[in-house]
């Protein structure tokens, strides 16, 4: 069953995972971001040099509260999207045993209940910003005493982060993008994190212990993962719908916008990563279907195969902290960085 | 990329999941005798035997999508097939007795949305059946009969969705949205369930990505469904109902054994929106989108029993045993498997 690995070209060993934090780099992936016209990128395979390499020493725990800091970043989104607030004070708190003490806060930026939803797009708000609660909650569950308080979170770099991606010229107040403005713009906010969910859980499920396996992190993480692409096949499935519905990608600048998106994201993760998918690009652009027999690109996998991405701990920092630079351990939406041990991007 | 070093690490962890694969069929087998064929049997699958399994479920899969979207199985190019860039599969598979497909055909679709969505899914579940066939080589099972005619109102009336026994998914663009939907939540717990069950770190992550790309589907299915009746008085509604079905097939199978913690009984749900709280506040109306359990939303995961007696429609179970091959609905004749294999 090797063959399985190497049709894929992407063998997934924890070593290859950990290469992103250390250990020796094969070659890496340009994407040409200019005229990317189909469903997905085309990838140009460039050997490039690795940086020193920094062994990372993780653990279990280290790994689940990798995933508990996005958590908290997805879950505080959707809530303050659904409902004008966040996370109750005790689902921020540290387990006694934890590294970090300092419960962060929460940058509100334009965040704040997405006006005008009908009482159908509420219920899916209230729906996402449920089950994102309810990851943070069990995470935090299942570390116990290990869990990592919610670190600092900047709702306020999505007008930033839009303009890095050229969606929009200014950053701040008028004329910048505002997830909380509309269900449209919504969509294109929770668009940011969802694919990326899914391929960090993916990403991570090779990190996990044969004791952590056995002790169940690896089934859980599992279905954390699929319900992250439920979410994402909402996101997606909304965006196409409703460019369709719109009759044209001008009707509705939301598809552009997520595109656009997609691209800042694979420019983030250019040349510092030894991605498990470096066979290709880990983004799968939307496409407006003209008619009843073209397809739409609702799922985000490798042309080749159907086969969903993975992201390394690495590329995920890269895109959250909206930098590609390595050696880098804060900014974006973590201004202080995560709480982790992974917090500095090493490839 | 390999080294001694990665290699023994690969062992380590094929060997923790073997070890845990073991324990779980050991409590599994004192609970209720002949969960499994026999403890022989479970000790000795392979990677090759889980794959399988997937790849019967995705020959199910695939062909009902080809011929809603294209009007032809996945083996027969056609011009709505060629036109799509959908691959045609050579079935190349040997292993178990070769089986033909009856039933479906081309949906008259009226929306672009659900006729894309058919286009799309089909290419990508027919690269899914590519993918598996390729990897296990000669050790890869034949496709089997599968019904995808008369099965879907057999399911739909037990089911006991209005007008069940005269339902057809190729009718209509709503019609066949509900046919997906008695698949994609399935494919979703099959991967889950699979998941912790393979031993080669590398096939861990490959079904890991097939198992996010059925959970889009799933999410894409239940999002447009949604959309269309976001009352739940229509189609939405036969989604409560269908996964009542499955659920109750799921805990048949269960023979009283303990289930994974993920789950629960249920182990689905419709589209029926629940009451959620959000950040300590009361309770507000919430949709359900995802098929998840209702407190960590965790995705459900199911045993190859449990999805055997789903895909055919009670054919696992009988007078409180196994029922090995299980047949009936989709798989008239059974699933194909190596020795050792799940069917």
């Amino acid at each position: 069953m090797d063959k399985l690995t190497a049709l894929m070209n992407r063998a997934v060993s924890r070593r290859k995972f950990v290469a992103g934090v250390g250990a020796t780099a094969g070659a890496t992936v340009v994407l040409g971001l200019n005229g990317c016209s189909g469903s997905s990128h085309t990838p140009t395979p460039t050997p490039t040099p690795t940086p020193t390499p920094k062994p990372v020493v993780f653990t279990d725990a280290d790994v689940l509260n990798f995933a508990l800091n996005l958590e908290y970043l997805e879950a505080q989104f959707y809530l303050y999207a659904a409902t004008g607030a966040g996370l109750q004070a005790s689902d921020l708190t540290p387990g006694s045993a934890s590294t970090y003490q300092t419960v962060g806060t929460v940058t509100l930026g334009d965040a704040a209940a997405v006006t005008g939803l009908t009482p159908a797009q509420q219920d899916i708000l209230n729906e996402i910003a449920y089950e994102e609660q309810q990851h943070v909650r069990f995470l935090r569950s299942a570390l116990g005493s290990m869990a990592v308080p919610m670190p600092n979170i900047d709702l306020s770099f999505f007008g930033p982060l839009a303009v890095a991606a050229g969606i929009t010229k200014t950053a701040t107040g008028d004329g910048s993008f505002d997830p909380f403005d509309s269900f449209d713009d919504f969509l294109v906010g929770g668009f940011i994190f969802e694919d990326v969910g899914v391929t960090a859980y993916s990403g991570a499920a090779g990190l996990i212990s044969p004791a952590g396996v056995a002790a169940g992190y690896l089934t859980a993480a599992a279905g954390i993962l699929a319900v992250e692409a439920y979410h994402a096949g909402y996101i997606r499935t909304s965006l196409t719908g409703r460019a369709i519905a719109a009759g044209s990608a001008t009707n509705y600048p939301q598809l552009g916008a997520a595109n656009l998106v997609e691209d800042l994201r694979a420019m983030l993760t250019v040349g510092n990563s030894a991605a498990p998918s470096t066979a290709g690009s880990v983004e799968t652009l939307l496409v407006l279907p003209t008619s009843i027999s073209s397809p739409s690109a609702i799922v985000a996998a490798d042309p080749t195969n159907a086969v969903g991405f993975a992201r390394t701990v690495n590329q995920v920092l890269h895109i959250v902290y909206g930098s590609p630079t390595v050696g880098v351990g804060k900014g974006g939406f973590f201004p202080n960085g995560v709480n982790s041990v992974f917090a500095t991007t090493t490839a | 990329m390999a080294n001694q070093d990665t290699q023994i690490l690969d062992e380590v962890i094929a060997s923790g999941r073997r070890k845990m694969l073991a324990l779980g069929l050991t409590s599994l087998a004192g609970i209720a005798a002949g969960a499994f064929a026999s403890s022989a049997q479970a000790a000795s699958f392979t990677d090759d035997d889980i794959l399988n399994f997937a790849l019967n479920l995705e020959y199910l899969e695939g062909n009902f999508y080809y011929l809603a979207a294209f009007g032809t199985t996945i083996d027969v190019a056609n011009s709505a097939s060629t036109a799509a860039g959908a691959p045609k599969i050579t079935l190349s598979g040997t292993v178990g007795t070769p089986g033909t497909v009856t039933g479906g055909s081309q949906v008259p679709f009226s929306t672009v949305q659900v006729g894309s969505y058919a286009v799309e899914t089909a290419i990508e579940e027919g690269k899914h059946v590519q993918l598996l066939l390729s990897a296990l080589g000669s050790s890869a099972v034949a496709q089997p009969a599968i019904n995808l005619g008369t099965s879907f109102p057999t399911l739909a009336a037990a089911a006991k969705i209005p007008n069940g026994s005269s339902f057809s998914p190729y009718a209509s663009d709503d019609d066949f949205l509900v046919g997906a939907y008695v698949f994609e939540d399935v494919g979703v717990t099959a991967y889950h369930g699979a998941a912790s069950l393979l031993t080669v770190p590398g096939n861990l992550t490959v079904a890991a990505g097939i198992l996010a790309v059925e959970a889009y589907h799933a999410g894409l299915i239940r999002t447009t469904m949604n959309y269309i009746d976001p009352q739940g008085t229509g189609i939405a509604s036969y989604t409560n109902l269908i996964s009542a079905l499955r659920a109750s097939l799921s805990q048949a199978a269960l023979l009283g054994a303990a289930p994974d913690p993920y789950d629960t009984n249920p182990d689905d749900f419709g589209l029926a929106p629940f009451q959620v709280s959000l950040g300590g506040g009361g309770n507000v109306t919430a949709t359900r989108l995802t098929d998840a359990d209702q407190t960590n939303v965790i995705a459900f995961a199911r045993n190859t029993t449990q999805v055997l007696n789903i895909v055919t429609g009670g054919g696992a179970v009988s007078n409180g045993k196994v029922v090995s091959p299980a047949v009936g609905v989709f798989f008239p004749a059974g699933l194909n498997a190596g020795p050792n294999g799940f069917r």
